[in-house]
């Protein structure tokens, strides 16, 4: 659903023209101007395969470990990383590298969850209330310097905690209780400007219904902005859970995540580093390349950015 | 000015007033204090339990309004926010924890402000050289680092330090050792406390700083009036510093400010790994502990966080930009 909503090449109604037909020579699609922009970035392009690889390690390594990530090995309690077990064992006898695969795993899908969620709705929201105005702009606006205010980290941690731990009630409070309010902000200052377009007036004048404007019109015009903000929302939204799971009010046992995978190496760290160090390196790869990613998109996706002229 | 300013801190009023109340009824809607009494041994009975929580507001056999009533009047009469499940004086924990947090959270954020200012300026006039880049691939990686990993990889390298050494350099629990005495050896005790946490929270925080305080000064660098300054005959350095990076100041000044509330859940997850007994420990005792008074306190600490940062704001853009003027 995002897709279609961000995807400006399905809405050629405002990007299409003069500025591509006044330099036919250089005719070149826009899909390959900001890929060529894209791979010119190479910490950008780094983070993209780290990302890959993560991704891939989340899919597959539950398939290839020896042991599932709940079985307790009873000869081999808190043994180092070795041949039988690849990241060593918790004091349990836990195999570490089948619970890094899920927490890995329950850490992206909560995280690209969240981040889907969020971005939906401060676009359509931001949006809405800038193309409305009036009563509509001035309520939104007080609920979201409402929301501002609001602990949201202790409510979400209040909420979470009773939830039972389940990674899908996580993940729909965090959507509604962190993440939303900010970027919808950011994005209703952009449209602002786009509200008093040419083109907007025009379909309004066409009679097109007001929420169809918003999303045939304006939506596509922040669409890169909309791709930056999903990329940024995974990192934040990561960050989130494993604040939480860590202190004990995500997820919990026998469902791991990162947060409570470093959570448990913590209590460990001098005798048994190893439960720290792979949830840990997994974490900061996966927060690091994505927010590298972000980077590469801001420079490709930017209408305003200098590398323009070059590519 | 000044009226302006009470006028704004009026509506933030409202707006904590507000915030403190919501979460209080989220509060009871999701922590429960009879749940503490689970399992006791001996058991105690459903009115013996409420015996216990009646005299403390916190029973909910009393209608909800009447609890809200309850609470809220104390607040505003007597300036008394309640007791804990187990009679601990939310004031008296607020009291003595909230500065433990502000040791931490103050320094860490004016030591992050101005290393962030710092290197923004520095790389800003060095654009695209290798100091620049450097500084650029450093900042992004530290910038999203989690402040678990952070903490816990210093905790790891200070004690690696101390076997190193030999004795103990840093502490990596607590925020001061008992039965120190004397001005001297107090300062030194509680800088050995303070640093590690300090490292960490300075280390994730001070790149937002960095970029912003980069990106802006970038804008103004090019400007006219810093190219007049040059050929008045300024050096780039004093053109940048007197011309440039006032205005590119402003900005970052707003950011600081209201970046005062994320140091403050950053110092939740730094606090409870380095056992530090602020705030940050509070707020997960109160949750675990059902304390719905607590919690609803620490609310209102945070809405007042929020509210101070956006104040301290508004101040600093009329203090930095001459062309603003209040009435």
């Amino acid at each position: 659903m995002t897709n279609q909503q961000l995807d400006p090449v399905t809405m050629p109604d405002a990007e299409e023209g003069p500025a591509l037909k006044a330099t036919p020579r250089k005719r070149m699609s826009k899909w390959s101007l900001y890929s060529r922009r894209f791979m010119r970035n190479k910490p950008a392009v780094a983070g993209v395969i780290i990302f890959i690889l993560l991704v891939l390690f989340a899919i597959i390594a539950p398939f290839v470990a020896p042991y599932d990530h709940v079985e307790l090995d009873f000869l081999n309690l808190g043994t180092p990383p070795g041949a039988e077990h690849w990241f060593g064992t918790t004091s349990a006898g836990n195999d570490t590298f089948a619970q890094v695969a899920i927490g890995l795993q329950r850490s992206l899908m909560i995280a690209v969850t969240v981040s889907v969620g969020t971005t939906a709705i401060s676009a359509i929201i931001g949006t809405a209330a800038a193309y409305f105005g009036g009563w509509t702009e001035r309520i939104t606006l007080i609920i979201i310097h409402f929301m501002m205010v609001i602990p949201s980290f202790l409510i979400l941690a209040m909420i979470s905690n009773d939830s039972g731990g389940d990674w899908r009630v996580i993940a729909f409070i965090m959507i509604f209780v962190i993440g939303w309010y900010f970027p919808a902000r950011v994005i209703w200052t952009m449209a602002l400007s786009l509200r008093e377009r040419e083109y907007v007036h025009a379909a309004r004048y066409m009679g097109v219904p007001g929420m169809r404007i918003v999303l045939r019109h304006l939506l596509p015009n922040i669409g890169s902005l909309l791709v930056i903000n999903f990329t940024l929302g995974i990192v934040s939204a990561v960050m989130v859970e494993t604040g939480l799971s860590f202190l004990g009010f995500g997820v919990k046992i026998p469902d791991v995540s990162l947060g409570s995978l470093i959570g448990s190496g913590a209590n460990t760290i001098t005798s048994a580093p190893w439960l720290f160090y792979f949830p840990a390196a997994a974490l900061t790869l996966l927060t690091v390349s994505m927010a590298l990613v972000a980077d590469g998109l801001r420079d490709a996706l930017d209408p305003t950015s200098a590398a323009g002229g070059r590519a | 000015m000044i009226r302006y300013l009470v006028r704004r801190f009026l509506g933030w009023l409202l707006m904590i007033v507000v915030a403190t109340n919501v979460t209080f009824f989220l509060a009871w809607g999701y922590l429960d204090p009879r749940s503490n009494y689970v399992g006791r041994r001996p058991p105690l009975s459903p009115d013996q339990i409420t015996q216990q929580l009646l005299p403390r507001n916190l029973s909910d056999t009393v209608p909800l309004a009447e609890r809200w009533w309850n609470w809220i009047t104390a607040i505003v009469l007597h300036w008394d926010w309640g007791v804990s499940p187990v009679g601990q004086v939310v004031n008296e924990q607020v009291a003595y924890r909230m500065w433990v947090s502000a040791e931490l959270v103050l320094g860490a954020t004016i030591i992050s402000t101005v290393i962030g200012i710092a290197l923004g300026v520095y790389t800003a006039s060095r654009q695209y050289k290798l100091a620049d880049r450097v500084g650029q691939a450093t900042s992004i990686i530290t910038m999203n680092i989690n402040i678990v990993v952070a903490a816990l990889g210093i905790v790891l390298l200070a004690i690696g330090l101390n076997d190193a050494v030999g004795a103990r350099v840093f502490y990596v629990t607590g925020s001061s050792s008992q039965g120190v005495t004397g001005f001297f050896p107090v300062i030194i005790d509680a800088l050995q406390h303070l640093v590690l946490p300090t490292v960490a929270l300075v280390l994730i925080g001070y790149a937002s700083t960095h970029f912003l305080q980069r990106s802006l000064l970038l804008d103004n660098i090019k400007a006219d009036y810093v190219r007049t300054a040059r050929a008045k005959g300024l050096t780039k350095s004093q053109a940048i510093r007197r011309h440039a990076l006032r205005t590119s100041l402003i900005p970052v000044a707003t950011q600081v400010a209201f970046t005062i509330p994320t140091v403050f859940t950053g110092a939740v997850l730094t606090e409870t790994i380095f056992a530090w007994n602020g705030m940050g420990r509070y707020f997960i005792q109160t949750i675990s502990t059902n304390d719905i008074h607590g919690t609803v306190a620490i609310a209102a600490f945070g809405a007042f966080l929020t509210a101070i940062g956006a104040l301290l704001a508004d101040v600093a853009v009329v203090v930095l930009d001459p062309r603003v003027r209040v009435s």
